[in-house]
């Protein structure tokens, strides 16, 4: 086979996985209604304020609840919890508000 | 038309055996630019889900949230403010929560645990106050129901993290150290969903009495309050009238809430400007390593090119399918990689760096949320670069006239 | 047919390496004739073949092309007249390595966009003419020198041109293969095809074939 046949066989091979995936983006998004709803459930139901993304410190686990010192709080030094601490930053509230 | 069409066809047929006539290299060149356009593209189909499950999820948040503060730090609240709350002019109802952490040595990992609020969403019209009822005897309707499991005294429902890591599950017992050393043994009642982990992962359902013996606070104090307004647009004022009569309480608006969730892995963020940087460094130094010149032997075959009638735009046009051919390639196996990656094996490549200390790590089962404009500016930013970069340095030697070409060659 | 006017050709002009390699070359070439530009080397062989050819411009004076002034054509006009009117055999095969045979001969029609069933029979009935059929699906280091001869002039026919242009054609080839190559000359004749052959081999411009030889020293056309 030509060389650029194949090139344009991988290519529409290539536009047609994506679209097809990005197809189940909109599927599953409407599938997965039921898995948000009953996420949304549970944060209303227990007065849920955050995500559980990382556990390892407080103010990594309750991110909206933070303030400026709890990061010192679990340690004198403050040693970061990386590489959490580092995907995240402090609430807006805080840098914002005085 | 279609002799252009074929045309384009031949130029990429010949650019495809140019490249092939190097394997090694152009195979690891390719390989390379399709790892960083997988971990490029994983990173915003990850961070965009979680961003948009966050600020689709905790819409449900409390309206506000009251902490105290003693000497800068998060202090236990003492339940007689509740009156003063109460009485602010916009409240609605106010609510006493019981939540704290628990380290389990064992496994080194931290738990939440929470006393799951008695009633359900206030009235809005009336003014009700709600503190954990408790002290003997079984509240008349159930705390918490999970699949009919409730949650009583002694026992926890506990989120299907927590159960993968300890291997525990319903039924099971887990000894628990008290504030005073004794040990307090519950039983599982019921574990939460897999598919609520995003939320509910290291969550410990337990009851107020239970919570209170095992962290030792007494019935005159609460860890935090919730707030709910008569009015949604009050919000604000309300919180800085709390603010105003409490001077010592923080609050806490679920506006700011979903706002902290809306900057986190944001690009300024510390590891996000790390993995973004390499990636574009990486980039520039492929486009830097094409545009730097070509070798003898790409010289001498463009002399022999021009030689044989191919003009200058002939010549630029293959090159320019030379540098398209690679990052389409690229673009789409590392696109549809990453979103396997991230959607179908819940990010399994970032899971290092994602549990960083803790022990208790989600199951990362993220809703396919998918931000078109992010695709596309990826989709510039991944092809365009480098096929100019690949075009630029052809434009001396694309335009030597045969003639030199042909001495050049014909030596 | 073609015909030059007083061409004259300068390299690095304003610098001190200035030099002249034709001067005042007036010049007809005949049609169905072989003719060959006969004179040691640094007399300005090849460029005054460069220059019949379309492949370069003169510093001074004009070109024609059957009675048509080319000598002032934008680039991509002159390229297309090249490209229908010329096939050019050089010194070396000048093949490209690492594709196969076919494709190199091919290679010259490429922009031209012909569809590829066709070009592909031309290519093959060119490489069966020169008895390398069988070599057609090889790879270039592959070849024989005279196989890859051969190649690069089924290469200069693809677009079946009028005129044929050899550079020192048979510099690099042992005798007997030099006098296949004539004999391929005198069928380009018998075509009806025009050819321009440089040579200061005697093999060449000795042949009974030739029509015309012209004598170039120092840029000069002598006699």
């Amino acid at each position: 086979m030509r060389n650029s046949s194949l090139f344009f066989l991988y290519l529409s091979t290539g536009v047609f996985f994506l679209g097809l995936l990005l197809m189940h983006a909109s599927f599953s998004a409407k599938a997965q209604q039921e898995s948000l709803g009953e996420k949304s459930a549970l944060v209303k139901a227990l007065k849920l304020t955050d995500l559980c993304l990382f556990t390892e410190a407080r103010y990594t686990r309750h991110l909206s609840q933070a303030d400026l010192n709890t990061a010192f709080q679990d340690h004198p030094l403050s040693l970061e919890h990386f590489p959490s601490g580092s995907f995240t930053q402090p609430p807006e509230r805080i840098i914002d508000r005085p | 038309m279609r002799n252009w069409i074929e045309k384009q066809r031949y130029i990429i047929d010949f650019t495809i055996s140019s490249l092939l006539r190097r394997k090694v290299k152009n195979f690891g060149l390719l390989a390379l630019y399709t790892l960083i356009v997988f971990i490029l593209a994983s990173t915003m189909f990850f961070t965009y889900a979680i961003k948009k499950e966050a600020s689709l999820i905790l819409k449900g948040a409390p309206e506000i949230v009251v902490q105290k503060i003693v000497a800068g730090r998060h202090d236990l609240f003492p339940v007689s403010y509740i009156e003063t709350i109460k009485n602010i002019r916009g409240v609605a109802s106010v609510e006493s929560r019981l939540w704290g952490y628990y380290y389990d040595s064992l496994v080194s990992a931290n738990y939440t645990l929470l006393t799951p609020p008695s009633s359900d969403a206030a009235k809005p019209s009336a003014k009700t106050t709600v503190v954990e009822s408790e002290s003997g005897g079984k509240p008349a309707k159930p705390l918490y129901e999970l699949n009919g499991a409730v949650l009583e005294p002694g026992t926890l429902i506990i989120g299907n993290g927590i159960a993968r890591l300890r291997n525990i599950g319903k039924d099971d017992y887990m000894p628990f150290r008290a504030f005073d050393g004794k040990v307090m043994n519950f039983r599982i009642a019921g574990v939460l969903s897999s598919q609520s982990e995003l939320v509910s992962s290291d969550l410990m359902l337990i009851t107020g009495e239970d919570f209170r013996k095992l962290f030792g606070i007494d019935q005159s104090h609460v860890t935090d309050l919730t707030v709910a307004v008569n009015n949604p647009s009050e919000v604000e004022m309300v919180a800085s009238k709390i603010k105003k009569h409490l001077p010592d309480a923080r609050p806490i608006i679920r506006d700011e809430i979903l706002r902290t969730y809306d900057s986190i892995f944001n690009w300024r963020g510390g590891m996000m400007i790390v993995i973004f940087s390499a990636a574009v460094l990486a980039f520039v130094i492929f486009a830097w390593d094409k545009a730097s010149g070509l070798s003898a032997g790409e010289r001498r075959e463009i002399g022999i090119l021009k030689a044989v009638g191919w003009e200058t735009s002939d010549v630029i046009q293959m090159k320019f399918w030379e540098g398209a051919v690679v990052s389409l390639t690229a673009f789409f196996s590392g696109v549809i990689l990453a979103y396997v990656h991230v959607f179908f094996t819940g990010s399994i490549v970032f899971e290092p760096a994602l549990k960083g200390w803790s022990s208790l790590y989600p199951n990362f089962e993220l809703t396919p949320f998918v931000n078109l404009e992010q695709l596309t500016t990826l989709f510039f930013l991944t092809v365009v670069p480098y096929t100019v970069a690949t075009i630029v340095p052809i434009w001396r030697a694309a335009t030597i006239d045969p003639d030199s070409a042909m001495r050049f060659t014909g030596e | 047919m073609i015909e030059l006017v007083n061409v004259k050709k300068v390299f690095n002009a304003g610098n001190p390496s200035e030099f002249s390699a034709l001067n005042s070359v007036n010049l007809r070439i005949a049609e169905n004739q072989v003719t060959v530009l006969k004179g040691p080397s640094g007399s300005g062989k090849t460029t005054l073949l460069s220059i019949v050819g379309c492949m370069s411009r003169p510093s001074a004076g004009r070109v024609k092309l059957q009675g048509r002034e080319i000598t002032s054509l934008p680039e991509r006009f002159l390229t297309d007249i090249r490209r229908k009117t010329f096939g050019f055999i050089f010194q070396q095969p000048n093949l490209i390595k690492g594709i196969s045979v076919l494709d190199n001969v091919m290679l010259p029609a490429y922009p031209l966009g012909e569809k590829r069933s066709h070009l592909k029979i031309k290519a093959m009935n060119g490489l069966s003419e020169l008895n390398i059929a069988n070599k057609a699906a090889s790879k270039v280091e592959w070849l024989s020198g005279g196989e890859a001869q051969r190649a690069s002039i089924v290469r200069a026919l693809i677009n079946d041109p009028h005129i044929i242009i050899a550079d020192e054609p048979t510099a690099h080839l042992d005798t007997k293969l030099s006098y296949r190559f004539m004999e391929i000359i005198e069928k380009f004749k018998a075509e009806g095809k025009t050819v321009i052959i440089t040579s200061h081999d005697p093999l060449v411009y000795e042949s009974s074939m030739v029509d015309r030889v012209v004598n170039l020293r120092d840029g000069q056309i002598e006699g």
